[in-house]
């Protein structure tokens, strides 16, 4: 279902280099793409393993397994991992993969610094890791609560120092990403034309921007307090410890922004190109995402209704607020749906898993913001459920649909379909057996964070199935891997346009060449791959513009002749 | 429409029975009770929205699966501002809702805190236990092996006084369906308070809710919540079994040892002679309270409070080793006295 061809055809570039110092030296934003993917999948299975540490030894009453260090280095690696070299990572190797292709461009604006904020990663990532190897990693949690932070041994010091350097790429990362979408349009690619996905990356940069150098400004005071005798967030030295939740928090929550956002962008992709139908309401969809990126700046405090030392009333309705352009999002994916050809491919199957997995996180999420009920749950193991619909269900759920969606155009090859749906039903349903029953288990009581809980709590049997539920998630990543490897060596060729795309993604080779496109289709809409497909007897909207737009391409072209 | 039924029934049946599923315990006082409420509002909302959109999906999935061979494009809709404006609505209201019945909750909660008739204990937390202290002056320290049970006067107004002695810790009681971290504010503020009142007779499980470094899960308590004479009565037989401190011992043999920042001793082993008593002298330099004990004989010294020291007068032991602790916290201080001819 080729819809263009490339002349000269994609093929070897004049100047080879043996394969490894070409990925290790590569500035190629698709390369580049592939590295942040490759090295987060390696970082999420690590993480995954810690994960299964910690869910083996809650599975029954007692410590069989691990100590009660080990078990805390778990999780705070856990958490980390995940969410600061998992996660982000993944969703921004997508974003430097796509983001080029989606705007016509022929790759990020600021290459070597893109090469730069990836290879930070691997390195700040091992040094998080390496905390196991002097003496123990950092055991504080992910949100490395003073006065705490300051007992832990070298592990937290490495923790503290992983943690700039990931942040330091995140930023690098999110000014290559906004100057990229604000100079490196093709022709005819406004604003209002660009993908969703690009939206949901451009006010996820703007939100790192703005969020991180206060989570690094943060950890340098920690630093300094752990060596150099400061005294930010100790009490017994004339501290204060609730400052640094102040500050973790004002990073911490719009850094969930950060971490939904661009899966939201991958879903506003796929549900549409599986309905066969447009976004249903783009303009309110955008609207939304902008709406979110400022809410997510008041809400910090929803984090600490049980300090005792935060105005309640504010966060909870500023959290509260957060629920409406949810809520638009949901219903304009939902209006997607309706009337749609759904063509249930495991990208699709993955993206609708988001949105129903996501509502849970998010219902979860408004109950949280009503301080009683919150005084209530507050550090037990529903927030433990809510946060992993919102992270695993939501964010992940929209990594593998990603996976899945833009595999085909990474290599040129379609991931095995029955392999891929044999991959999302173990993993939904696993999903769901390990992080439901985490809402009654917070309910009751669990805290989270606990090695080990009396037999006479009434916590085990939801404890076990909850166990079964994480090992199944592992048993799901093995079909996916083999899926992975299998088509590497002999997959299906996917041609450009796999899927009947809408984005220009699909308007070039798979992979794309070097620079990415030799010719661009002409760009009227937020659809231009759709209207070259099927012509303008679709075209609803702006029929004035789109007389000024050809004219436009007429003159541009000129140009580039 | 049947097939509307066959999806939608059971996911309704299913929504009821996982929000059935998903209650907090019967809460055991007065404040409880209208968060309970408040739940119930807000579970009877989120299980209204969770079916709707749920079933929406599964709805779609059905009905709009595109049959093979089916190349004809469907309706190409863009939007409509209408629509965008009732569902932008929708979920105004709920959250409203929400919002004002949870302030009129709130209010509820906090009144409690600032009851001026109130039986008053202050709480201390510290790295993995509990002390309790009463306006009798009487208290208890907790240890792995000797759980700390707060009483409490069922029935009416307790206010607690939560102090941190170290890092941040929660007091949380899962059937009082409250929680409050115990911080140390420092210079910065006075302690948290905690008011309720309990309403049923009864003991309550609870425990640290905040992460609070190595043994977090064995920092448990116990609530005893009693009728009021049984309370004095307790108050009474605790402040009376409250050994004498004890006075310098004449020791031929007194080892040094004392407690550092960061629960841990100042030494990993020490020698005592056998066959006879001999003393320790023991000071407290953390912040922090601790003592020795030592586990194969059943020895458990007194507890000493952060900045002061005792001695302890230990009876004469046989040759060999043996293992010390602080019985407060035995997950991190563990040394070896060997004791030889």
């Amino acid at each position: 279902m080729a819809t263009t061809t490339l002349e000269p055809p994609a093929g070897a570039p004049a100047y080879q280099r043996f394969w490894v110092l070409d990925w290790l030296t590569t500035v190629d934003h698709k390369k580049i793409g592939i590295l942040y993917i490759v090295n987060s999948f390696l970082f999420f299975f690590a993480a995954g393993i810690l994960a299964l540490v910690v869910r083996s030894e809650l599975a029954v009453p007692g410590l069989q397994i691990v100590d009660q260090d080990t078990f805390n280095q778990a999780f705070t690696m856990h958490g980390t991992i995940m969410l600061f070299l998992f996660i982000i990572p993944a969703l921004s190797g997508f974003a430097n993969y796509i983001v080029p292709l989606q705007l016509g461009a022929p790759d990020m604006a600021f290459p070597r610094i893109n090469a730069l904020s990836f290879w930070l990663l691997p390195l700040g990532g091992g040094l998080i890791f390496s905390g196991y190897l002097f003496g123990g990693a950092a055991a504080e949690g992910w949100t490395g609560y003073a006065p705490l932070t300051q007992q832990g041994g070298v592990g937290t010091d490495l923790w503290i120092i992983g943690l700039l350097l990931v942040g330091t790429a995140s930023i690098l990362g999110a000014v290559n990403f906004i100057t990229t979408v604000f100079k490196m349009r093709a022709p005819g690619m406004t604003l209002f034309r660009m993908p969703i996905f690009v939206w949901t990356v451009l006010v996820t940069a703007v939100l790192i921007l703005l969020a991180t150098p206060v989570l690094a400004a943060g950890l340098i005071a920690l630093f300094i307090d752990r060596n150099y005798g400061g005294s930010f967030f100790d009490p017994s030295v004339g501290g204060n410890p609730i400052l640094w939740q102040h500050i973790f928090w004002f990073f911490g929550h719009p850094e969930v922004y950060i971490v939904i956002l661009p899966a939201m962008g991958v879903v506003s992709e796929v549900l549409p190109v599986f309905s066969r139908k447009p976004l249903f309401g783009y303009k309110a969809f955008v609207f939304a995402t902008i709406a979110i990126g400022f809410l997510s700046w008041t809400v910090w405090a929803h984090h600490m209704f049980t300090t005792g030392a935060v105005f309640l009333p504010f966060f909870s309705f500023m959290t509260a607020l957060i629920a409406i352009p949810t809520g638009i999002k949901m219903f304009n994916w939902l209006a997607t749906l309706w009337r749609g050809k759904l063509m249930l491919t495991t990208a699709m199957l993955f993206a609708l898993g988001f949105i129903s997995m996501f509502l849970i996180g998010g219902i979860s999420g408004v109950m949280l913001a009503s301080p009683p009920i919150d005084f209530h749950v507050q550090d037990t193991y529903f927030v433990v459920a809510h946060l992993h619909y919102v992270f695993f269900g939501g964010s992940v759920f929209g990594v593998f649909a990603a996976t899945y969606y833009w595999f085909p155009k990474m290599t040129g090859k379609k991931l095995n379909e029955p392999l891929g749906k044999v991959h999302f039903w173990i993993h939904f349903i696993g999903f769901n057996l390990a992080f439901f029953p985490m809402h009654q288990l917070g309910l009751s009581g669990m805290p989270r964070r606990v090695s080990d809980y009396s037999p006479d709590a009434g916590w085990t049997i939801l404890n076990m199935v909850s166990t079964v539920g994480a090992f199944m998630i592992a048993v799901s990543i093995l079909p996916f891997l083999v899926n992975v490897v299998a088509t590497f060596i002999n997959g299906e060729p996917a041609g450009d346009d796999p899927w009947e795309g809408n984005t220009l993604e699909w308007a070039t080779t798979s992979p794309p060449p070097p620079y990415n496109f030799d010719r661009l289709p002409p760009i009227h809409s937020e659809r231009p791959l759709f209207f070259l497909t099927h012509g303008h007897g679709h075209a609803a909207e702006r029929p004035a513009d789109l007389e000024e737009d050809e004219a436009e391409d007429v003159e541009h072209r000129k140009g580039l002749v | 429409m049947r097939s509307t039924l066959r999806v939608g029934l059971p996911l309704v049946l299913a929504g009821l029975f996982a929000a059935g599923c998903m209650l907090p315990p019967v809460p055991k006082t007065e404040a409880g009770q209208d968060v309970f409420n408040l739940y119930l509002l807000v579970l009877g909302l989120a299980a209204i929205v969770f079916i709707g959109v749920e079933g929406f999906i599964l709805y779609a999935v059905f009905r709009y699966r595109r049959k093979p061979g089916d190349d004809v494009l469907p309706e190409q809709l863009h939007g409509n501002n209408t629509v965008e404006l009732i569902w932008t609505a929708i979920p105004t209201v709920i959250v409203f809702i929400l919002f004002v019945f949870s302030m009129i909750t709130l209010g509820v909660v906090e009144a409690r805190d600032e009851q001026q008739e109130a039986t008053t204990i202050e709480v201390d937390a510290f790295t993995w236990q509990w002390t309790f202290r009463y306006e009798n002056g009487a208290s208890q320290t907790g240890s792995p092996t000797n759980t700390p049970v707060l009483a409490v006067p069922v029935g009416e107004p307790v206010r607690l006084i939560l102090n941190s002695l170290d890092v941040n810790h929660a007091f949380y009681v899962p059937e009082f369906l409250l929680k409050r971290d115990v911080v140390d504010f420092g210079d910065a503020r006075g302690p948290n308070e905690l008011a309720f009142t309990v309403t049923e007779e009864g003991t309550y499980a609870g425990q640290c809710a905040e992460f609070c470094g190595l043994a977090h899960a064995d920092m448990i308590f116990e609530v005893q919540a009693m009728p009021r004479g049984e309370f004095d009565a307790y108050l009474e037989a605790l402040a009376s079994g409250e050994p004498p401190p004890t006075g310098d011992e004449d020791c031929e043999t007194t080892i040094e040892l004392a407690a550092v920042e960061s629960i841990q001793f100042d030494a990993d082993t020490i020698q005592a002679p056998a066959g006879q008593d001999f003393c320790i002298e023991f000071t407290n330099n953390d912040i922090v309270p601790h003592d020795v004990g030592i586990v194969e004989t059943d020895f458990d010294g007194d507890d000493v409070a952060p900045g002061e020291s005792i001695t302890y007068l230990i009876p004469a032991m046989d040759a060999g080793e043996y293992q010390f602790i602080c019985t407060l916290h035995p997950q991190a201080m563990v040394g070896v006295l060997t004791v030889g001819e």
